[in-house]
């Protein structure tokens, strides 16, 4: 088995040393050794080939022998085997200008072995290599009518794919059948030296795929016999180039297209910009809400022109204000009024015209049965940097609001713990509903009159409160503090937090702190002027005081307020003393009556003024 | 594969049995050249291993056993010849080839000089003469059917009588002789079904 194998594998080497590979019936030599000269060499064939499968030629040289190459000295004769018979024959046909033998389709048989031979004048040049079967020599003519067709472009626009489409050759009759050619299509860039080839098929069309946009490609066919291996000549080449005019085209428009369309909406967004800048002004930077009251220009107070303000703000009665004030911030939406309108009633607020400032201020309805359930702050930002953060007043607002309204409406809702209280960051106040209303037209922007030395401080209330019996006072709530509504209860007044402005902005202490504060003694008279809202030793809240937490809570304390001469809410500045003290104009006759400063703006001014130093002496 | 006469349309019309007949043509055409193709591998392979010596060439007898069957050798003489005539020399001539290629498969399976994949081309060679006769007996039958032939094939279904000679010089034929000579009948009856194709069925494809 070794010994086989070495031997077959040291045939295989010499049959590539010798580069010969002879194809049965075909004996021709393909390549002759060059190095042999042609002085020595015998005249022979040089090929036999067939086209069409029913005639064939032969082409012979004469080698060396250059005294035989002229016609008629070298004659050709060829055996047919078809029969043990037979004999040799001359050529049927001579072409001596090619020297070449030509037969005919009567003289050419398929499938019988032929034997060409070179007879000179004595000697027979015959090699039995030139022996060979007409179908073994066919080499079909190469088709015809080549074209090309663009199949498709890459996504990319780089490469596409062509269809390649030919004829078969003319000289073959593939309609009857008798021959069955398969072509093969190579192809190369202009400047390549190598061809690529495609794989034999024998239809006549072909796809090339991948060919580059903008390179010029040469294109040839070659046909076979099928399953047979020689090849006949290269077709024509064709030339396919496809360049990148046509995508050009279409992408040129398309860029000027983009562009213009870019800068047409950049000019509607900027003429967008400046037709709503006012109002993209307030979307992107909003207003801090200042303090404003319609119809008075802080230009006037600057200048001290107290009279022309008294004017605005009375003059012309009612019309004329509004309109005036319309007028006069015309120009600045922006700013937000502090619209104080009577007829701006809340619901429920019919029966009496005299719901407080608060209280509409508010919006809250008067007297109403609801109650208020845990308010927490409406945003989540429970760190208090600053005491005068814009969000203070408002947060303190309804902290305020919520403790001066514990005369919420009588009975129910006596639940400490109805509402859901928030984190423990923010203070919550629950008001005990129930129990007549202690406070229940005190304003919420009470006026400081003055600040004690203490801590406390002094508000002049807008109207009269209205002081009852307060069974249970208002409560509060932390969420650790659930007693707290019981021992509420048990007491008659309610208990107040004092509200403790530190000089330093700090912020509010806490319960403790203020409690510690000392308190003047004051005395609940009920109709009088304002109030003193000061740190009220509170004996018993032990419960609630003991959480110490840092939540500011107001609770009004109205028993022991000292009212003194009634102060209009929105008491007019007059005029600034030496001693930087307010003129304030002197209050209109009080009247126990609660509708009273409820329009400031309307009712006449306070005449006289009162002084920081004026405060202490002042006795009800 | 099996040659089986798959017909498209069942009903008797007469375009509807052309168009069997052709689709029956080309699948043994079709069936022929992939015949041809693995003789001309196994010939081809058969030379790379085994140079033949030059005399073996220049033999003035191929001893081909078919020989004695009379072929049309040319274009004209294949369109001449009746049609009845094509078809016999094709069957006698798969016949001619049944046993000696069956032989060749068993020889070359016990001998180690070809490779694997020579033995498996000599079965497939050998299973498709079988199936190829099949076939063109069924092209010859639905022929006679449409009245295209006349009956004069006789009982085709009997090798016997298709067979020229008693069939026992195929044994002289050496390995090589053998593979040549199939090569070249392979190629002659390829050649005759096309023509017969298109001189029957002219207008499919060809």
């Amino acid at each position: 088995m070794a010994v086989s194998l070495s031997s077959v594998v040291l045939l295989l080497l010499l049959i590539i040393a010798l580069n010969w590979l002879p194809a049965p019936g075909s004996a021709f030599l393909i390549d002759r050794d060059p190095t042999t000269s042609s002085a020595t060499l015998e005249p022979h064939f040089t090929d036999c080939i067939s086209r069409d499968q029913e005639t064939f030629r032969c082409w012979w040289s004469p080698g060396g022998f250059h005294n035989l190459s002229s016609p008629g000295t070298l004659r050709v004769f060829y055996l047919k085997k078809d029969s043990p018979s037979s004999e040799w024959k001359e050529c049927p046909e001579y072409i001596h200008k090619n020297r070449e033998c030509f037969f005919d389709a009567n003289h050419t048989s398929v499938w019988i072995p032929y034997c060409v031979q070179l007879r000179g004048q004595n000697i027979t040049y015959f090699n039995e290599d030139d022996c060979f079967t007409v179908e073994n020599i066919v080499r079909p003519d190469p088709p015809v009518s080549l074209n090309w067709t663009l199949l498709n472009m890459s996504p990319s626009g780089l490469s596409y794919d062509v269809l390649v489409s030919w004829e078969p050759p003319p000289s073959a009759d593939v309609g009857v059948g008798w021959m069955r050619i398969e072509y093969e299509i190579q192809y190369r860039e202009r400047n390549a030296t190598s061809w690529e080839a495609l794989e034999k098929q024998p239809h006549t069309q072909q796809t090339i795929y991948g060919l580059q946009i903008g390179r010029e490609y040469e294109v040839h066919i070659r046909s076979r016999m099928q399953a047979f291996v020689k090849f006949g000549e290269f077709s024509d080449s064709i030339f396919i180039q496809v360049t990148e005019i046509p995508s050009k085209d279409s992408t040129v428009p398309f860029t000027l297209v983009l562009i213009f369309g870019i800068v047409g909406v950049l000019i509607v967004i900027m003429v967008i910009v400046a037709s709503q800048q006012q109002r993209l002004m307030m979307i992107l930077l909003p207003p801090v809400p200042a303090p404003k009251i319609k119809g008075i220009d802080s230009e006037l107070l600057k200048k001290g022109k107290l009279e022309e303000l008294n004017f605005i703000l009375n003059g012309g009665g009612l019309e004329g204000l509004p309109a005036y004030a319309t007028d006069f911030y015309q120009e600045e939406p922006w700013v937000e009024f502090i619209e104080v309108d009577e007829e701006d009633a809340e619901g429920g607020d019919k029966e009496d015209n005299c719901s407080s400032d608060t209280q509409r201020l508010l919006g809250l309805p008067h007297r109403n049965t609801e109650g208020f359930s845990a308010i927490s702050p409406p945003d989540d930002d429970s760190g208090r940097a600053s005491c005068y953060d814009t969000d203070l007043p408002e947060h303190d607002t309804q902290m305020l609001m919520v403790s001066l309204l514990p005369g919420q409406p009588e009975d129910d809702e006596a639940s400490p713990d109805a509402p859901a209280s928030e984190t423990s960051e923010r203070p919550l106040i629950q008001t005990q509903i129930g129990g007549p209303q202690t406070w229940v037209n005190t304003d919420l922007y009470a006026q400081v009159s003055n600040v004690m030395p203490s801590g406390g401080v002094v508000l002049s209330p807008g109207q009269q409160p209205k002081i009852q019996e307060n069974s249970s006072g208002s409560e509060r709530e932390t969420q650790k503090g659930g007693k707290l509504s019981e021992e509420e209860q048990k007491k008659n007044e309610p208990q107040f937090q004092l509200l403790v402005v530190v000089p330093e902005g700090s912020g509010y202490t806490g319960e403790n702190e203020a409690r510690q504060t000392s308190t003047p003694p004051s005395s609940p008279v009920p109709g009088s002027g304002y109030q003193t809202i000061q740190p009220h030793a509170m004996e018993t809240k032990p419960a609630a005081t003991t959480d110490a937490s840092q939540s500011p809570y107001i609770l009004p304390e109205s028993p022991q307020s000292q009212l003194f001469t009634p102060v209009a809410d929105y008491t007019v500045v007059q005029e600034l003393d030496t001693h930087r003290s307010l003129l304030l104009n002197p209050p209109p006759s009080q009247s126990p009556s609660l509708c009273q400063q409820q329009h400031p703006l309307k009712a006449p001014m306070p005449v006289g003024y009162i002084t920081p130093d004026l405060l202490g002496n002042l006795a009800p | 594969g099996s040659m089986k006469a798959a017909s498209i349309c069942s009903s008797d019309q007469a375009g509807c049995h052309f168009l069997s007949l052709a689709n029956l043509f080309d699948r043994v055409i079709q069936h022929s050249a992939r015949m041809h193709g693995i003789s001309n591998d196994l010939h081809s392979e058969f030379e790379l291993y085994f140079l033949p010596s030059k005399n073996q060439i220049g033999r003035v007898n191929r001893n081909c056993h078919t020989s004695t069957i009379l072929t049309p050798n040319g274009k004209e003489y294949a369109q001449r010849i009746a049609r009845e005539e094509l078809t016999e020399v094709i069957l006698k001539l798969l016949v001619a080839w049944r046993d000696p290629l069956w032989h060749f498969h068993q020889n070359m399976a016990q001998q180690l000089t070809f490779s694997h994949f020579s033995s498996n081309k000599s079965l497939e060679m050998s299973d498709m003469v079988h199936e190829l006769q099949k076939g063109v007996q069924k092209v010859a039958e639905k022929m006679q059917t449409l009245g295209i032939i006349s009956n004069s094939l006789g009982n085709l279904g009997s090798p016997k009588a298709l067979l020229a000679s008693d069939g026992a010089e195929w044994r002289l034929m050496n390995d090589y002789d053998l593979l040549y000579c199939f090569r070249r009948d392979s190629n002659k009856i390829q050649n005759y079904l096309k023509i017969l194709k298109c001189r029957t069925v002219p207008e499919h494809g060809c």
